[in-house]
């Protein structure tokens, strides 16, 4: 039994080998886009995506009652609201958020008391036999602008890694709805992303050397290689090295970052931050935290950062006890149990203050950093808010959408939406704004165009 | 004859190089488009195939979609071409065609008419140069498999990998579909690193952990749990390792119990899960359910790779520490008792005296286990290194020879040794132990084209590396290893398949049928009876359809899996005991458990082995078409769905599929409003008056209308059900419909009758069409045609034998691969 008919064709070889060429040119392009050294010229607005969670809900007493004052949402609608002495620290940068009340995941209402911290950016709905999520709004964001940057994203929480379904620690989750594991510790987020690398990421770098290397070998290989190839053959193989080449591209463009300089940092910069900070003295680790995107931003490192600052997850979780380490009476889960009993309007409506306090510190950084074309803040994208309104109730949640001027977001009012209106369709006007085409969002069922009009 | 205007306009075209030799002289090719010259061959045939054929496959009524007066006589690159008159050709021989209404031919014309359409063909084969593809990427299941079976452990591999293609014939292993994206790349890439992050080790031997719990050590989970030691169908035995448990590793799950078994009762069902949260299903992970058939005190053992099962993060978790679950999932189908709350808090389901009985003496678990350190699958492949230390770079060469050659399944070249070591070298600085190089080295060869592909079957020398030295010799037995494993097992060959063909001796027919033989004695075979029978059947269709609960209240969707199970270890069954074809059709049995023969109502089938079970003919079952998956994915899981059975009988068990609806046809629903009322078999009787539709269908449908009798979960009844409002409107079940020739079709006993018996040949030679098609992993075509010819022979000379096709297929030439159908006209 043998073959004789396979001849090698010349020219079906020769066609894959010229195909071999252009993958060496191919590789070129993406340096134009890295050559962008974004600290102060972006040639195209970077348009950022961030989000910012707290569990449990917040503070609503009646408008009418005696502890009013210690009301989360602003009394009036419109853009002539009347802010809300819990949200009064954000009042110089009125011009610059809306306040959004009525709006929470269809799904969520579905879902257990405690178990919605999971979807905030999702949408989805996990149920007790089944807890499957889906991709978070930021990762379709960082899909789009991952290339642009020297990191996809960056995730954050107070206790870290990924908690367990319907507790989840991360707010983030990849295209398949696994939960992306979140970074806590300052010292290892500084140096993974301004530093020479953490541990983690320096073997990440080992492996893509390796993979590179890898892959050269196989398109090395593949122009001596002496096989009798027949035209279907060659198609096959010519499949395979086009995907390898396309996988080359890829880890050529995370490589090229390893030789591209990182952006140094200012002096004040560094002095401002708190490496040390943990979760034993929480508003300086959580300033520490939001120090940290607003550096990633400034340098242009990431463009999508997410936060949760505190969790669902009761007296297991390191952001429990945030208040009591801040001389509040009790820890996080009874001050929201406790909010309509007495006195625990006045017990809780200081914490929310607290927490809008450290925001307002951070979004005012981000308006006083310019840019090319306007500041940080007119560039991003920034939701902050919880997926009760108050504990064990999944409706109307507690919501701030900041910045994006330059995006197209219109500011400086209280808009309460109704019930029919799922967050998924905020989610997807906050994806058109910063690139991302498309007409869907989880459960969308429209985008939110009141907030790009005036 | 008229010239048609549109048809001189056709691109010119040339007759086959044969008639040039025969006739001498140039004839116009396009067989209609001009005035037949002389009495050239071509003309005769034009002749004969205007006057008995154009009347219905022309320009006026163009029949079946098919247009013999504008078929191509020149067909040498052309396989569309060569397949039309391949069906010319079969139709006019089988005489077929022209329909008995029709003008016929005479005895003599047929017999000219078939030597010369025969003539065309063999010669479009022998010249044409179309050739297959010869290389066939493994599919998710194979690579499943050969990574198991490369590496020796247990992991899922391919979760990552995209989902193969299905071909129009529902098989994924077609090698012109399957493709190679980076998505898939990237994924064989992760899937090949963190196998080998487990495989080899390179850290000190670890620290064990080992428990052992006498009773549940947790007493206080909210949900509907009991919890406690003797384990019915409600009762749940939890064990809770708080913090002293490994992340990562193999672990040893030990579980005695003491059996209670009950007359007029199925066997206890083990079933073992580790995870945490037991309040839901997705944190925890089972192993496969133990049947256990005597009674008294026994020990099973489980085991896993700990990185496999959920694991709670410690320190963050709401419910701290790994749960080692055990139930008894048996289920008679009895109501479930109501539990019932003590002391107000904790909930407690009576105990079932009549139900077989688990009772937990103790459950051990230990972590991380090994026999030896390093661990056997670390030493199997790192074999020359001593104690510690860099090892010697020829050692490093054996290692990555000996792994490489039984990835790529066949010797290794020198030049890719030298790549591979090379790559070592370039990487080995990069890392702080040489076992880290290794693994790159390792993972490097997992994603090379020859660990991916597996050799075609019309390719005899692959990339195979002798080849370098012109050696041919032998070569072929290292490809016939690879071909027959993954037909037979969807995994890389053994080591004894390995050396059979390192010792040239795999292709000596006596040795490769005893191959055959040894390999479907082996549990891996398990792999070929699940991929053909699912995909040959369209088995995964069953899980798709919902049953409707108002119509069949008392289904039970885990019954879907059974039925799954039933007709694929009802293929085995043929071919393990070497059943005829026919019997697919007319066997008086089917492989049975309990809860199949339940849903039969058989009685006396205890156990979740399935069996082979005989059916009294007062049930009209037995065999393919009385099987419930079968008539279950046939269905709307409300009613039957004839047109889909029809279907399905036409194209898996005939090898005829109807052609699919025209374009332009609104659904049966969309007609009117009082449509929906009507149960399937009316509305068909409504589409059916549609002459565009009755056209197809009136060939179709008989073949579903048959099997009226069985209903959506494929049990028998008298009565059609259709749901009117509150209530259900019952009418007399119709099994009885004709064919437009007149043939009369009643109920299942005439349907096996006419499958089996009348059309047995044809049924025969499409089981054989698809087997075949599965072992080459591509459709087959006009140029397999003789070869398939003969098989069909061997075959019918078999009895029409299933495991003697088995050995016919992997005798063959087409399978063994020094063939092309030219290649035996050379003979």
């Amino acid at each position: 039994m043998t073959a004789k008919s396979w001849h090698l064709d010349r020219r079906t070889f020769l066609r894959g080998s010229s195909l071999l060429g252009t993958s060496i040119s191919l590789g070129l392009p993406w340096l134009e886009c890295m050559g962008n050294d974004s600290s102060t010229t972006t040639a195209i607005t970077a348009k950022r995506f961030c989000s910012m969670y707290f569990g449990f809900g917040v503070s609503l007493p009646k408008e009418d009652s005696e502890d009013a004052r210690c009301r989360w949402f602003p009394t009036s609608e419109g853009a002539n609201y009347e802010v809300s002495h819990t949200l009064q620290p954000l009042e110089p940068l009125r011009d610059k958020l809306t306040v959004l009340g009525g709006l929470s995941h269809p799904m969520g209402r579905k879902m257990g008391a405690h178990d919605t911290g999971d979807t905030f950016l999702t949408g989805a709905l996990l149920h007790n036999k089944f807890l499957q999520n889906t991709v978070s709004a930021d990762q379709l964001a960082a899909e789009v602008l991952r290339d642009k940057t020297r990191f996809p994203c960056l995730v954050m929480s107070t206790d870290g890694g990924v908690g367990e379904p319907t507790r989840s620690s991360t707010l983030s989750y990849d295209i398949k709805g696994r939960p992306i594991p979140a970074l806590n510790q300052p010292q290892q987020i500084f140096n993974r992303f301004f530093g020479a690398g953490d541990q983690d990421s320096i073997a990440e770098h080992k492996l893509l050397r390796s993979k590179a290397k890898m892959l050269d070998r196989v398109l090395a290989d593949s122009k001596s290689i002496r096989l009798k190839l027949g035209q279907q053959d060659q198609q096959k193989l010519d499949e395979y090295l086009s995907s390898v080449r396309q996988i080359e591209q890829g880890v050529e463009r995370s490589q090229k970052w390893l030789e591209i300089p990182r952006l140094e940092l200012r002096d004040e910069e560094r002095d401002l931050l708190h490496l040390d900070a943990d979760d034993k003295a929480p508003l300086t680790y959580i300033r520490t935290m939001y120090d940290l995107i607003y550096l990633a931003f400034r340098t242009d490192s990431t463009r999508v950062a997410t936060y949760q600052i505190t969790n669902m997850a009761d007296a297991s979780s390191k952001a429990g006890k945030f208040p009591q380490l801040e001389g509040f009476k009790s820890s996080l889960h009874s001050l929201a149990h406790d909010w309509n009993k007495p006195g625990g309007a006045e017990a809780l409506g200081p914490w929310d203050r607290l927490m809008v306090e450290q925001l307002s510190y951070f979004l005012s950084r981000l308006a006083a950093a310019t840019e090319r074309d306007g500041s940080i803040l007119s560039n991003s994208v920034v939701l902050y808010g919880s997926s009760n309104s108050n504990t064990h109730n999944n409706r109307n949640y507690p919501l701030l959408l900041a910045g994006g001027a330059n995006l197209g977001l219109k500011h400086g009012r209280y808009l309460r939406l109704g019930e029919e209106v799922p967050l998924s369709n905020l989610l997807l006007t906050m994806l058109n704004c910063v690139g991302v085409e498309t007409e869907r969002f989880s459960d969308s069922t429209n985008d939110l165009s009141v907030l790009t009009q005036t | 004859m008229v010239i048609r205007a549109n048809s001189l306009l056709q691109v010119l075209c040339y007759v086959p190089v044969l008639w040039l030799v025969l006739c001498g002289n140039h004839v116009s090719g396009r067989l209609f488009a001009g005035e037949p010259q002389g009495d050239s061959p071509v003309s005769r045939a034009t002749a004969l195939l205007r006057s008995n054929c154009f009347s219905c496959h022309g320009e006026q009524e163009a029949e079946a979609d098919f247009r013999l007066d504008l078929i191509n006589t020149n067909f040498q690159n052309d396989p569309v071409t060569a397949e039309k008159w391949q069906r010319v050709l079969d139709a006019i021989r089988d005489e077929a065609m022209p329909p008995p209404d029709a003008k016929q031919l005479t005895a003599d014309e047929r017999r000219w008419l078939v030597n010369w359409v025969d003539g065309e063909i063999q010669q479009y084969v022998k010249s044409s140069s179309v050739t297959r593809p010869p290389r066939r990427k493994l599919t998710r299941v194979e690579y499943q498999n050969t990574m198991r079976d490369l590496l020796g452990i247990e992991m899922d591999f391919a979760r990552d990998l995209p989902a193969d293609p299905i071909s129009p014939d529902g098989f994924t292993n077609d090698s012109r579909l399957l493709e190679l994206t980076p998505v898939h790349l990237d994924a064989y890439l992760d899937s090949a690193r963190n196998a080998l992050q487990r495989v080899i080790v390179s850290h000190a031997r670890p620290a064990e952990f080992h428990h052992r719990f006498e009773r549940s050590n947790v007493s206080a989970w909210h949900g509907e749990t009991h919890i406690s030691s003797e384990l019915g169908r409600q009762q749940q035995f939890l064990a809770r390792i708080e913090s002293a448990y490994p992340e990562q590793g193999e672990f040893l799950v030990r579980v005695s119990v003491s059996v209670e078994l009950m007359p007029h009762c199925g066997f206890p069902l083990l079933e073992v899960a580790v995870g945490y949260r037991p309040d839901t299903q997705i944190l925890f992970r089972e192993f496969p359910v133990v049947e256990i058939s005597t009674p008294g005190e026994q020990v099973y053992e489980f085991r896993g790779n700990i990185q496999d099962f959920p694991l709670p993060v410690r320190g963050q978790g709401k419910f701290p520490g790994l749960v080692v679950r055990l139930r008894n999932t048996y289920d008679d189908g009895s109501p479930l008792p109501k539990g019932v709350k003590t002391d107000g808090k904790k909930l407690v389901y009576p105990a079932e005296p009549h139900l077989p009985l688990l009772r937990v003496q103790s459950v051990e678990f230990h972590g991380p286990v090994f026999d030896t350190w390093p661990p056997a699958q670390h030493a199997n492949i790192v074999t020359e290194i001593g104690s510690n230390g860099e090892p010697k770079r020829s050692d490093v060469r054996q290692i990555v020879t000996r792994f490489a050659q039984r990835a790529f399944r066949r010797p290794l070249s020198n030049s890719e040794l030298r790549s591979l070591m090379k790559f070592y070298s370039e990487v080995r600085s990069d890392f702080p132990k040489f076992e880290d190089a290794l693994r790159e080295t390792l993972a490097f060869i997992l994603i090379q084209p020859g660990f991916l592909f597996v050799p075609g079957t019309d390719q005899t020398q692959a990339d195979n590396g002798k080849s370098e030295n012109g050696k041919s010799t032998g070569e072929d037995n290292w490809v016939l290893a690879s071909r027959l494993s993954y037909f037979l097992w969807s995994s890389m060959p053994d080591a004894r398949l390995f050396d059979l063909a390192a010792n040239g001796l795999l292709s000596q027919p006596e040795i490769l049928q005893a191959e055959v033989e040894r390999m479907l004695r082996n549990p891996k075979s398990s792999a070929f009876f699940e991929q053909f029978a699912d995909q040959w059947l369209g088995l995964d269709l069953i899980q798709g359809v919902e049953v409707n609960k108002d119509f069949y209240p008392h289904f039970d969707a885990a019954l879907k899996t059974e039925m799954v199970k039933e007709s694929r270890e009802f293929f085995a069954e043929m071919v393990r005991s070497n059943y005829s074809a026919q019997d697919f059709i007319l066997a008086d049995f089917s492989m049975l458990n309990e809860s199949l023969a339940r849903h039969y109502g058989i009685e006396g089938v205890l156990g979740n082995q399935l069996r082979r079970v005989r059916f009294p003919p007062s049930h009209h079952r037995g065999g393919l078409l009385g099987q419930a998956g079968f008539l279950l994915a046939g269905s709307t899981g409300t009613d039957s769905h004839p047109v889909r059975r029809a279907v399905w009988i036409r194209d898996r068990l005939l090898n005829d599929p109807p052609r699919p609806p025209p374009a332009n046809v609104p659904g049966l629903d969309a007609i009117d409003s009082s449509f929906q009322q009507l149960s399937v078999r009316e509305k068909l009787e409504v589409h059916r008056h549609d002459p565009t539709c009755a056209s197809c269908h009136q060939d179709l449908d008989p073949w579903g209308i048959a099997l009226e009798n069985f209903d959506a979960v494929g049990l028998w009844r008298e009565e059609l059900r259709v749901s009117r409002g509150e209530e259900f409107v019952k009418s007399p079940i119709v099994a009885k419909d004709i064919f437009s020739d007149g043939f009369e079709l009643a109920g299942p006993e005439q349907l096996k009758e006419r499958l089996g018996c009348d059309l047995s040949d044809r049924f025969a030679r499409s089981v054989l069409s698809r087997l075949l098609t599965y072992a080459l992993g591509r459709p087959l075509d006009v140029m397999d045609h003789a070869a398939t010819l003969e098989l069909e022979k061997q075959f019918a000379d078999s009895g029409y034998r299933m495991r003697d096709l088995l050995k016919i297929i992997v005798a063959s030439d087409l399978f063994r691969g020094s063939t092309f159908g030219r290649n035996q006209h050379d003979r």
